[in-house]
């Protein structure tokens, strides 16, 4: 196992260009669902994200890493929020959050590599070396504006057998021109005695060109705020970008601008808190809330806001009792957030027990393929079964359309 | 293609960092076998290697407190010296007569891939990138031995938070997983118990000065993969190392990044014999057979990092030198790859991720930077007519396509435009 890369199917590399260029002139028509997926790597602890703060086992489970009671943003009479999510439990109040409990799949895997494969490829059962939005790619007819993950390389996640989705990474690109642009052209063309690696070295020389005058003022256009500094701080070696916000608000732009996107994929790294997890955790979860909810709000002066989708997961939870480095081990389910105009707010599946622990470790109380398969038949429009090998169970956060 | 150029090419290109100028038509005079011995066997002294000076690297010590006056001249300091010890060791990289060692202590920074991003610190850093190279070629024991105990390992998965009271299992899995096994070779509880045995160290983490604390050490039995003792870090080590698993799994790492990451190492493939004694230099050997290096099938992505310093043999640069360090780093921080960051403990991806129409365009402006600043004497020099056709020896390429020559015929008026094209050919960016 390497790091979080898909292996295998090779995958275009968009500049913004592109994307803007393919937004004038094939923009998503209206009222298309498009879903965010919001990657969080290393593991969070869901446990100090939605936290049953009237469990006295809670507290002294972990009487390091506990957040008072009175300094968290409560959801009910058992649950609440980790004290830096103020920007998504103001969504949770307009009734836009969906928080699935206790999600994971059978016999969990506490290996980052492993168990963010069974998450991305959504088979927890075998290995695959497709995605589960990599299948649904493969059905779809070829775009390579379907799905883009941000970032220089591409999550499994969006890896299929046939096809795959680009990647568009972060960060100004110099598109070359007059005598370069040429040179270019002549390098990219396949010869017959390339290497299979050598004509994909070809190949992505190829859409380096043709960019037009009229894409300027969409790259050009501005997004509200600012970027977001995150500490340096411990859990940070699992993989995963720093920037969350920066790549949400390239995405809302291009939404806005109508990107013929699907599927965006973002992600945030650092959630693999074995040390001091309690502010760690907290400053990650609140670049999380903040820029989700500066993303929502970015959404409402657009057309698209009623067609977008968010959902947030992580590759495993974390161990209910603390360690000794005031942090926590790889563990097994955690929530899920889904998040949108048309998601119905609240609860979904059986909060874990604490005093029902399983090696002690939180139980899986929902499968993650019920949460895909609701959203590939909500919001990808794609019969579940075929991709996620006859699961059949779903949530019902959907809204009726 | 020529099956002798090919394994040659492949000889510099894997086995070190791609030829200098006039080595390659060298190494084709003198024959594959005098070629290999040569790049494998490391000489007496490396003056290349020695006119690198060591990094100014040094402990600085705890940070001051956030209000203190001395803490921005703290932190301009740490600055300075993580960015000196990149471009110090890709200045090693670019100067060393004998590049395997370099090369092979890169595939092993990979390997136990550790990022400062958490340490912040460079002189431990710089500390595990010694221990690396003084076993680069040695015995995976020795390496594995040292390298549980190493200060920015430690670190980097909190091991130095692991106690007998309450188990950390950071380091312990990722040993197994990642380091001498190989996932899912393992079970769950394996994982709880060896991290027990990793128990009791402490490491100062400005220095890397390692401790053992035996007050935090739990020396009771531990079982792992179905053996019990009281195991501890140097007798878990060697018994991880032990197992067959450990033969299968870093046969098959060495495979992966120098031969292919999309063919498999065939089942009945000597590599896996050659490191029956966990010997790495044997294993080195096996890999570099000519039957291995000459199959077509077995091409493989330079990384930028990989790129970066074949050019820079190429065009006799020393990295260092290059007007500017930050401006250097800024490029290889676009292509994604910087020594001491890999992206997770996982380490760097291969082959089609390098490849991509953004990392093309960071590529072109990459070279075209550098080849300003580089020596291209050796196609200049010749007559117009004779550029294009030298261009495949200078560089150390196998075969040069008609689509890259028809490319390069333009340009041969201008060597620095000719060179980019050269430098930025699917030929020189792939090791066919």
């Amino acid at each position: 196992m390497t790091s979080g890369v898909a292996l295998g199917a090779a995958f275009p590399l968009l500049s913004l260009q592109d994307i803007a260029q393919a937004a004038i002139d094939r923009p998503l028509p209206a009222n298309t669902p498009i879903l965010v997926a919001i990657t969080l790597y290393g593991g969070n602890d869901g446990l100090n994200t939605l936290i049953p703060y009237t469990d006295s086992l809670y507290f002294s489970s972990r009487p390091d890493i506990s957040y008072p009671a009175e300094k968290l943003l409560q959801l009910d009479s058992s649950l609440a929020l980790n004290p830096s999510m103020t920007g998504i439990k103001s969504l949770w109040d307009e009734k836009k959050v969906a928080i699935i409990r206790g999600v994971g799949y059978p016999k969990p895997d506490r290996s980052h590599f492993s168990s963010m494969a069974k998450w991305q490829t959504g088979n927890p059962l075998t290995h695959v070396s497709t995605g589960w939005l990599g299948r649904w790619i493969d059905t779809q007819a070829t775009d390579p504006m379907l799905a883009i993950s941000l970032g220089s390389v591409l999550p499994p996640l969006l890896a299929g057998a046939k096809k795959s989705g680009s990647a568009l990474p972060l960060g100004g690109l110099v598109i070359p021109t007059g005598q370069l642009a040429a040179d270019c052209a002549k390098l990219s063309t396949v010869s017959s005695s390339d290497s299979k690696l050598m004509a994909m070295a070809a190949n992505t020389m190829k859409n380096l060109f043709n960019i037009s005058d009229s894409i300027s003022p969409i790259l050009k256009k501005n997004v509200p705020g600012s970027s977001v500094e995150l500490p340096t701080i411990n859990g940070g070696n699992a993989g995963g970008d720093t920037n969350l916000s920066q790549q949400l608000d390239i995405v809302a732009k291009l939404i806005d601008a109508g990107a013929p996107t699907r599927v965006w994929s973002v992600s945030l790294g650092g959630f693999d808190t074995h040390a001091n997890e309690a502010n760690a955790q907290a400053a990650l979860l609140g670049v999380v809330s903040d820029s989700v909810s500066r993303f929502m709000t970015q959404l409402k002066s657009t057309s698209r806001s009623r067609d977008v989708v968010v959902m947030i997961y992580s590759e495993f939870g974390r161990r209910v009792v603390g360690n000794a480095s005031q942090g926590t081990d790889h563990g097994t389910s955690g929530p899920m957030f889904i998040i949108g105009d048309n998601i119905k707010g609240g609860f979904y599946g059986d909060q874990p027990s604490l005093s029902k622990l399983v090696d002690g470790d939180l139980a899986v109380t929902t499968d993650f393929r019920s949460v895909y398969a609701t959203i590939l038949e909500k919001v990808l429009k794609a019969p579940p079964e075929r991709i996620l090998n006859g699961w059949k169970k779903k949530v019902p956060f959907y809204k009726a359309v | 293609m020529d099956a002798n150029r090919l394994a040659t090419a492949r000889l510099f290109q894997r086995f070190g960092f791609g030829p200098r100028p006039g080595e390659f038509s060298a190494a084709l005079n003198s024959g594959f076998t005098n070629t290999r011995t040569n790049l494998l066997t490391p000489p007496s002294f490396d003056y290349g290697a020695q006119r690198v000076p060591e990094p100014a690297v040094t402990d600085l010590g705890r940070r001051p407190e956030p209000n203190d006056p001395l803490n921005p001249i703290f932190s301009a300091n740490m600055r300075e010296q993580n960015k000196a010890l990149a471009v110090w060791w890709l200045d090693r990289m670019a100067l060393s007569d004998h590049a395997l060692t370099e090369r092979m202590t890169w595939f092993w920074h990979g390997h136990w891939a550790t990022a400062i991003d958490k340490l912040n610190y460079a002189l431990p850093m710089y500390v595990q990138n010694q221990t690396l190279r003084k076993h680069a070629l040695g015995n995976f024991r020795e390496m594995s031995l040292a390298m549980v105990k190493d200060g920015a390992l430690q670190f980097w998965l909190d091991g130095q938070e692991n106690t007998s009271r309450a188990p950390n299992e950071n380091l312990a899995r990722e040993l197994m997983e990642l380091f001498i096994l190989g996932v899912n070779r393992y079970t769950e509880d394996d994982v709880k118990e060896l991290a027990r045995a990793l128990t009791g160290y402490q490491v100062v983490r400005s220095s890397g000065a390692v401790t053992f604390n035996f007050r935090r050490h739990d020396p009771n039995l531990k079982t792992v993969l179905g053996k019990t003792t009281p195991f501890d870090a140097d007798t878990a080590t060697n018994y991880l190392v032990d197992q067959s698993n450990c033969q299968l799994f870093i046969s098959e790492r060495l495979w992966y990044r120098f031969i292919s990451s999309q063919e498999a190492l065939p089942k009945s493939s000597p590599v896996y014999a050659s490191f029956s004694q966990r010997s790495i230099a044997s294993t080195v050997s096996a890999l570099s057979d000519f039957d291995v290096l000459s199959n077509s099938k077995y091409s493989i992505v330079k990384s930028p990092v990989e790129w970066f310093i074949a050019s820079c043999r190429a065009l006799s640069i020393t990295p260092s030198q290059l007007n500017n360090r930050n401006q250097l780093l800024n490029f290889l921080t676009k292509l994604a790859q910087v020594p001491f960051s890999p992206p997770s403990v996982g380490g760097w991806p291969t082959d089609e991720a390098w490849l991509s129409s953004a990392s093309a365009q960071f590529r072109f402006s990459f070279a075209t930077w550098l080849i300003k600043q580089g020596d291209t004497s050796p196609i200049a020099n010749l007559p117009r007519n004779q550029r294009v056709d030298a261009i495949a020896d200078w560089l150390g390429i196998a075969e040069v396509s008609d689509r890259t020559k028809f490319a390069m015929q333009d340009a041969a008026a201008d060597p620095r435009r000719l060179t980019l094209l050269a430098l930025c050919s699917p030929e020189f960016i792939v090791s066919a």
